[in-house]
């Protein structure tokens, strides 16, 4: 699990040591209750479809995932081979929790979830990722999403 | 940077520390293995407390920055005893020229097929497919490449992408046989009966030794850092 004791080495000490971008400024978006959200995933796993290209080492681009894409369809690109894959052979929510978005909108816990879900690489320097956010955050706008869930591996 | 396109955001945070030091808006630290955020496969119940815990920060309003834990450990953490591990015949000693790794890998991929098949009825899927070859092109692959040859597959540019990704989808291969029948076994159980038990961990570990010593760069980069995860290396 991750708690740092329990990370091996030399992951333990790359996590812990690794350098974090830091950002001028903190801006904290708030907005209506959770239950009229339209929620996105952003996945750092690196996912593709089967039969797509994995994607590249460093890459700082960020690919989308539409609804027509089945989540058992899913692939993990991701550099790293220092994370567990085995839960994610076993069920594709511990790493993109779509179903699980799902009943929380059918159960009126969350207001929706959006057509449109997104994945970028790990392990890859956040700086660059400029033109990935400004296509994430205008497609979360063409379809009224508002919300964004972060799942890192 | 998504928060400051007007955008409201929450992360699942795996490693406290990064999470301290980025300072994101909100993050919801969990105990979670790294690589598996929501904590355990085939939970629903588990996962739905996570997320719950996790977008219920957005409904505050005290942040930047929120960082809040979750108290709760995923329950697969720990081994369990009632696992059993697929059967496969380990010789008493390795092969000693890549025709002998193939044919060896190739009875291990035959006597584990059937299980390989049973998980994928299982679960629905299978997360084998980025080396874009089927498992019984795998051990002719591998043969060329321990004779020090560099072949390529189709839609990967050179030897050593077609290689790494081989690689995982060898892990793969071995950690979906390996929970086609009972329990959800922890990670390490996994981990242990692939690397320490099986042909197929063995010809990996061999692969990164041929392959650390090739003439070829990117081959010798890969292979010592993306065929075998460090505390596996023999």
């Amino acid at each position: 699990m991750a708690r740092v004791e329990d990370i091996p080495q030399p992951t333990r000490d790359a996590a812990v040591s690794i350098a974090c971008p830091s950002f001028d400024t903190a801006p904290f978006v708030t907005g209506p209750a959770l239950s009229r959200r339209k929620v996105a995933i952003v996945s750092s796993a690196a996912l593709i479809p089967r039969g797509a290209q994995p994607f590249p080492i460093g890459s700082a681009e960020a690919r989308f995932l539409p609804a027509s894409i089945p989540p058992n369809d899913l692939l993990i690109s991701h550099v790293s081979i220092n994370f567990d894959r085995t839960g994610f052979q076993r069920d594709v929510n511990v790493v993109y929790p779509l179903d699980r978005l799902h009943e929380m909108a059918a159960d009126g816990v969350i207001g929706g979830v959006a057509d449109t879900h997104y994945t970028v690489m790990g392990s890859t320097d956040p700086v660059g990722m400029t033109e990935a956010a400004d296509r994430i955050a205008a497609q979360m706008r063409l379809e009224g999403a508002d919300t964004v869930l972060l799942s890192p591996v | 940077m998504l928060e400051s396109r007007g955008l409201a955001t929450v992360a699942i945070a795996a490693v406290r520390a990064q999470a301290e030091n980025t300072r994101p808006p909100r993050a919801l630290w969990t105990s979670s293995q790294l690589g598996r955020p929501l904590g355990e496969p085939g939970d629903a119940a588990f996962q739905r407390r996570v997320l719950l815990a996790a977008l219920g920060l957005l409904e505050r309003t005290d942040g930047p920055v929120i960082l809040e834990e979750f108290h709760d450990d995923p329950p697969a953490w720990t081994d369990h005893p009632a696992w059993v591990a697929p059967r496969v015949a380990m010789p008493g000693t390795m092969p000693d020229t890549p025709s002998a790794w193939a044919d060896a890998f190739a009875a291990e991929l035959r006597s584990l097929t059937p299980a390989w098949e049973r998980v994928q009825a299982r679960f629905g899927r299978t997360t084998t497919g980025l080396s874009f070859l089927p498992p019984t092109e795998w051990p002719s692959f591998v043969d060329h490449c321990l004779a020090g040859d560099l072949p390529l597959i189709d839609g990967h540019a050179t030897t050593a992408l077609g290689l790494r990704f081989l690689c995982d989808d060898i892990k793969a291969f071995y950690g979906e046989a390996g929970q086609a029948v009972g329990p959800a076994p922890s990670s390490r159980q996994v981990d242990t009966w692939f690397w320490r038990a099986t042909i197929g961990g063995a010809l990996l570990q061999a692969l990164r030794r041929t392959g650390m010593e090739s003439g070829n760069n990117a081959l010798k980069t890969v292979s010592g850092r993306m065929f075998v995860p460090a505390p596996w290396v023999v």
